[in-house]
């Protein structure tokens, strides 16, 4: 009985480490580039983008802006819009509709990406349960339909769907779909910009994006869940622990989202109010329904250190061979708060009630940027309620908490404004992880250096090698051993 | 005698006020240029070549090349060689100016910086040839300078169209560049009354 459990927890180990490699090759960020703002203003992508999607400071004042130019927009557009309304009906307005306006010409974009990647020589053991090719001259990953744009005065839209992941022909998920209302808080008397709403399901305010990352792999800590030693409760078990948490940071969230950015846009705060319950995305069994609301919060300030006063307040930087992103060093913290349930209706323990574990996800990050330089971080805690059930006695007591800590670091450099140079180390420290067999001791850690070439402002061939933890699996002597299963991967990304 | 001498200074007066009325007389080259395989006529520079043993002093005025709506306005502007040229920024961006080369040499490559709307920035060119224009931050923009020799140049309308105003007797040579097109070359005899001069510019 012993042996096939350790053997059952083995497979279940090494099934979820290869479902989490998986996911690292398959879960590469959904296209958040946006090729129709190109047409709108007849500007190449480099105008908001240094290494697409990545935005420049331009860049991300045109989104704060509700994707319109920061200053007199009207005179930059070259597609007509379409007026629901002369702006004359405002004044007539509540006896007429409010005008509002479309986009000329409907806004989409399309962004593929697929791969070639060589994978480190699987131990027989690994590949009878989940066999990888040591190399794949081309992994379709995704086909991503992306439409965004601005309704009038202070609406705007985004909506990305994958609707192509992984393989031809499988169905991927909507990403972010929302409308937001910029600047609602001049009703309020409130400074420009300080409060903004965003309603639909969206990628939270985190402080580097999982969805719009450049890289060709997410932030580990990012997708990071958590779960109770031993995995979750099975029917074999007559004590268990109780916390079997899917919740992930980096993926798309469904609600409502109160934010700004007052002081030039160098302070931006956010508040959301979500279901928790991750989307669906293209991911399987990563949507858990329950009761209760999540709120997740974050702060961040940008100092920007030019010397020039003058530049420091213009939207980029004047630097002496042209407009550049400012010299600046940004600090954030987050908190995210949730409640998991459990047990609906008694349906895993009948003797109990709704399971109710609380948890949550606080950490900071930092960002500098000098010249061609970009260095930033991120530090994170995870903590999730645990309980003991007795299915015996029918008891239930708390348990020590299941916890995680991690981040990463990372770091860009333009070579050339068409040649970027990556390196990014992530690590995890999560004691469920090695109690679950799934990482060699208690820390996940990987290095992950790589490339960017933009072939052109559209086009791009990208690269990352990924040197990987040690994986358990059962050797031919029947005890545990190690393996590292790196990964390289190079491919191709483009949008139009 | 004193009837006799009148009447010579008289001859040599109106001899001397012909002679100067002869030099000052000049005309306008005007004409149509017609393209083989390229989209348009418009904005092709026509100058008058070099004239042997004849300099010119650049003009103290200064010529303006804008920055509106992410363009450079004009798009080709041509200049006599020494002449300074205004860069303005009417946008509510910043841009910034710098050519590669002038005339495929990487040496005479530069970069005026960035400056904000209202301001400008000048740079006097002396170096003949074409300085094609770039904002390293919007790559779509790209205008032209053309440095020619002498003050005698126009620019193509969207029909092909130019004039060359006040070009003095005698005989030139006539020379276009265009963005997409060969040079090409034409004599011309400009006569007190003008000529006309119409080019084909090809692929």
């Amino acid at each position: 009985m012993g042996d096939e459990r350790f053997r059952t927890k083995v497979a279940f180990a090494l099934f979820s480490g290869m479902m989490f490699i998986g996911m690292l090759l398959v879960s590469v960020p959904s296209g958040k580039a946006i090729p129709a703002f190109s047409r709108k203003y007849q500007t190449s992508c480099t105008t908001c983008h240094n290494n697409y999607p990545e935005l420049n400071d331009f860049g991300l004042a045109f989104k704060k802006n509700g994707f319109k130019f920061p200053k007199d927009d009207e005179m930059f557009v070259k597609e007509a819009v379409v007026m629901l309304g002369s702006k004359a009906t405002k004044e007539a307005f509540p006896e007429a509709v409010y005008p509002g306006e479309i986009p000329g010409t409907i806004p989409i974009s399309f962004r593929y990406e697929g791969n070639l990647t060589w994978n480190a020589k699987q131990p027989e053991p690994v590949q009878t349960v989940g066999f990888v090719p040591r190399t794949d001259l081309f992994v379709p990953n995704t086909f991503t339909i992306i439409s965004a744009g601005s309704f009038g005065d202070n609406l705007s839209f985004w909506i990305d769907d994958d609707i192509s992941a992984g393989a031809s022909g499988a169905n991927g998920g909507l990403g972010d779909g929302w409308l937001k209302y910029s600047d609602i808080g001049r009703m309020f008397h409130l400074p420009k910009n300080s409060l903004n709403v965003r309603f639909g399901q969206f990628e939270l305010d985190l402080p580097f994006t999982q969805a719009r990352t450049p890289y060709l792999s997410g932030y580990d800590i990012f997708g990071q869940g958590a779960l109770a030693q031993g995995g979750p409760c099975s029917a074999t078990e007559t004590v268990c622990q109780t916390t079997n948490n899917p919740f992930v940071l980096g993926t798309p969230q469904r609600g409502i989202e109160f934010g700004g950015y007052p002081n030039n846009g160098n302070f931006t705060w956010s508040v959301a109010i979500v279901d928790g319950t991750n989307s669906a995305y293209g991911l399987s069994n990563t949507l858990t329904t329950r009761n209760t609301k999540d709120v997740y919060v974050r702060v961040s300030q940008q100092f920007n250190l030019e010397r020039d006063p003058e530049s420091r307040h213009a939207i980029q930087a004047a630097g002496p061979t042209g407009p550049r992103d400012h010299t600046s060093i940004r600090l954030g913290a987050f908190y995210y708060h949730g409640d998991n349930e459990q047990n609906y209706g008694g349906s895993q323990f009948a003797f109990l009630n709704t399971i109710s574990e609380p948890f949550y996800r606080v950490g900071g990050d930092i960002r500098f940027k000098y010249r061609k330089l970009e260095l930033f971080g991120v530090g994170l805690v995870g903590h999730d309620d645990n309980h003991l059930v007795d299915t015996v006695a029918q008891t239930i007591v708390p348990a020590h908490a299941v916890t995680f800590t991690g981040g990463f670091v990372a770091g860009n450099y333009w070579i050339y404004p068409w040649l970027i140079g990556t390196m990014r180390y992530d690590f995890v420290n999560s004691p469920s992880d090695f109690i679950n067999s799934v990482s060699e001791d208690q820390t996940r850690n990987r290095f992950s250096p790589g490339y960017q070439i933009l072939l052109r402002a559209n086009i791009k061939i990208v690269g990352e090698y990924q040197y990987h933890w040690g994986v358990p699996y059962t050797g031919a002597t029947g005890l545990t051993q190690f393996y590292r299963p790196h990964m390289f991967a190079t491919g191709i990304d483009y949008v139009f | 005698m004193k009837l006799a001498n009148l009447a010579v200074k008289a001859v040599l007066l109106s001899g001397a006020v012909l002679t100067i009325a002869a030099v000052g007389r000049a005309g306008d080259i005007k004409g149509k240029v017609s393209v083989q395989g390229l989209k348009s006529p418009v904005n092709i520079a026509v100058y008058v070549d070099a004239i042997p043993g004849k300099k010119f002093d650049a003009p103290t005025e200064h010529v303006v090349v804008d920055q509106k709506k992410m363009e450079f306005i004009p798009h080709v502007v041509v200049i006599l060689q020494g002449t300074t040229v205004d860069f303005t920024n009417s946008d509510p961006v910043g841009h910034n100016v710098y050519w590669p080369s002038i005339s495929g040499n990487k040496k005479l490559t530069h970069n005026l910086g960035t400056w904000p709307k209202g301001d400008k920035k000048s740079f006097q060119f002396n170096d003949m040839g074409v300085a094609p224009l770039l904002c390293n931050v919007h790559p779509e923009m790209s205008g032209y300078v053309v440095v020619v020799a002498t003050p005698y140049f126009a620019v193509t309308d969207k029909d092909g169209n130019y004039e060359i105003k006040n070009v003095p007797a005698g005989k030139y040579t006539l020379k276009t560049w265009s963005e997409d097109g060969k040079p090409t070359t034409q004599s011309v005899d400009v006569t007190e009354s003008g000529a006309t001069a119409d080019l084909t510019v090809k692929k």
